[in-house]
């Protein structure tokens, strides 16, 4: 981004002789600020990481990884808390997916027409996308735990993330579909192709990119979450044995251990550095699936 | 194939949903409370197989209102019961003294009750009015909702919307890395919690309040004056297994469990 912003300012207009030195001025500072821009970014990036791993690391071990937590955390491991984060984000993934990719087919091929009735969705989803989690939180306990009778649960937090990703899923894949070019959709039709196959062997995997890119950010939120899951998937740090049991996600680990258990650092720098590389894990795990996917479709088309 | 995966995944959800049945005794309330209680109830299942205590957190009102409506068993409440909350039945499980804190290089001697109210109404501004340093004093106030910050209001006679502090914070851990460093900085955190970082070498000082040494020896002696209960409440008197669980988190059992979250066991 900082060679694109030098270049232009590089071939600004103002390149006439009494503007020369001037122009040159300007194209100096304007680096400097973006060179500054980046050396924060990145300064502020490594930081974070180096901070992490300078005491996160030599609390972590293979058996941080498979022991339950003792003493509320300031001994023993997480490998509870782990399944439940993985239990809730599986149930998350599980609803969102088809529902925001049926979403997405439906503002941008089926309904494509009706203009008001996709502004009038597109508008809700973004702001949708900008609640605050703690209402999605809140509303997660109302409706999943209270009125539908689930109780805090990993089906409740999972649910609760789920409305949460929506939006930003249903976006990132519309924008995949409706980049792909309409010649497509002309040569299916004029081939008698019906509506379902081209989107299922024509649309589907050209919009693929689009559908990873909402995927991996709807992880990442999902996996970071915290408000919204004090009071849906709560707090109890118990292997799961149902979908049913209460289960306890790293996130909230990791607060809970910084905020309510005094001592509980060292292992919250642990646990965020496991929270760290299973979101690496997840997000390399999504782009080789859906390469190798998009590769083995891509032959035929 | 991804419809045959997604029908699977469905099938093993169901299946899951329908798995152990166990009724669980649900547990919310407090977050000062919560780790404690997590480790009690740990305990307890241990002593009673079969028996799942789930703990849950979110605030002291909400363990009150929960334990209201029925939606848990029992709620955990880190203050004393108001006259409006007479219709639970309260169980004290161990105590907390609120300390006030600065940072480890401010020299002021001690604090009276009086100075305390003033410092807050800023009527005092300065360090050096109090026996301190000659730098201003910065606020560090806890955010609504907070026990320790009720606790605080109810012993210094205060009024929330009195104090205009510098900074808000909502946790004690928070509290403390606030005041650490920062040598103009006073603040309030539990008792417990600060003598363990300040142990650690955090830098911070417990400031004694009217002559009294701010310890968790001098709370559970019951001469430090500013300190609270930690309750665990029932809407109806307790009976079975939540009876047990109850007798069991006021025993003797569960002492090491109590100073080991840094509160101060009850006789």
């Amino acid at each position: 981004m900082a060679r694109g912003m030098v270049q232009t300012s590089g071939v600004s207009p103002m390149t006439r002789q009494p503007r020369q030195r001037h122009a040159r001025w300007l194209d100096g500072t304007v680096r400097a600020v973006v060179g500054l821009c980046v050396a924060a970014v990145v300064g502020v990036f490594c930081w974070i990481v180096g901070d992490l791993l300078l005491v996160g690391v030599p609390e972590l071990s293979w058996g941080f990884l498979v022991e339950a937590p003792i003493d509320s955390g300031r001994s023993g491991g997480i490998a509870p808390i782990l399944v439940s984060t993985l239990a809730i984000l599986a149930v998350c993934l599980g609803v969102s997916l088809p529902l925001g990719t049926s979403a997405a087919l439906l503002l941008s091929e089926l309904a494509a027409t009706d203009v008001r009735l996709v502004r009038v969705v597109r508008r809700s989803l973004d702001v949708l996308a900008g609640v605050p989690s703690i209402v999605f939180g809140l509303f997660g306990n109302a409706f999943f735990c209270v009125a539908l009778g689930l109780g805090f649960s990993i089906l409740s937090g999972g649910l609760t993330l789920a409305c949460m990703v929506l939006p930003i899923l249903i976006r990132a894949t519309e924008e995949g579909l409706r980049s792909v070019p309409s010649d497509y959709r002309h040569a299916a039709a004029a081939l008698g192709i019906t509506r379902t196959r081209t989107i299922w062997k024509v649309l589907l995997p050209a919009a693929l990119p689009g559908l990873v890119v909402g995927l991996v950010l709807g992880i990442g939120r999902a996996v970071a979450e915290t408000a919204a899951l004090i009071f849906t998937s709560g707090y109890v740090a118990r292997i799961p044995t149902s979908l049913l049991d209460s289960g306890r996600s790293l996130s909230l680990h990791i607060y809970d251990l910084s905020m309510n258990v005094a001592g509980g650092e060292p292992k919250a720098y642990a646990s965020a550095l496991v929270l760290l590389m299973l979101l690496l894990g997840l997000i390399s795990m999504a782009l080789s699936i859906s390469d190798r996917w998009l590769s083995r479709r891509m032959v035929h088309t | 194939m991804r419809i045959r995966g997604f029908v699977a995944g469905l099938a093993f959800a169901l299946l899951a949903c329908g798995g152990t049945d166990q009724a669980a005794i649900v547990v919310t309330g407090s977050s000062t409370v919560a780790p404690l209680m997590a480790e009690i109830a740990r305990r307890f299942e241990e002593q009673h197989p079969g028996v799942r205590v789930d703990v849950q957190t979110g605030g002291s009102s909400r363990g009150i209102s929960d334990a209201r409506k029925g939606l848990a068993d029992v709620g955990m409440v880190s203050r004393a019961p108001k006259d409006s909350e007479s219709d639970l039945r309260w169980f004290m499980v161990a105590r907390d003294g609120v300390s006030l804190i600065v940072d480890a290089s401010n020299s002021v001697p001690g604090l009276s009750k009086e100075q305390v109210r003033r410092i807050y109404r800023r009527e005092i501004s300065n360090w050096s009015e109090v026996g301190g340093p000659d730098l201003p004093i910065t606020l560090v106030h806890k955010a609504q909702g907070r026990s320790t910050l009720e606790v605080f209001l109810e012993y210094f006679e205060l009024e929330d919307k009195e104090i205009s502090p510098d900074v808000v914070v909502g946790d004690n851990e928070q509290g403390i890395k606030t005041v650490a460093g920062d040598p103009r900085a006073i603040g309030y955190v539990s008792v417990g919690t600060a003598e363990y970082e300040a142990g650690r070498g955090t830098s911070i000082r417990l400031v004694p309040l009217d002559g009294v040494e701010a310890s968790v020896a001098s709370v559970g002696q019951g001469r430090f004056p500013l300190s609270r209960q930690l309750n665990i409440v029932t809407s109806d008197e307790p009976q079975g297994i939540v009876a047990e669980l109850i007798q069991f988190a006021s025993s003797e059992q569960v002492h090491d469990l109590v100073e080991a979250q840094f509160f101060v066991p009850v006789e």
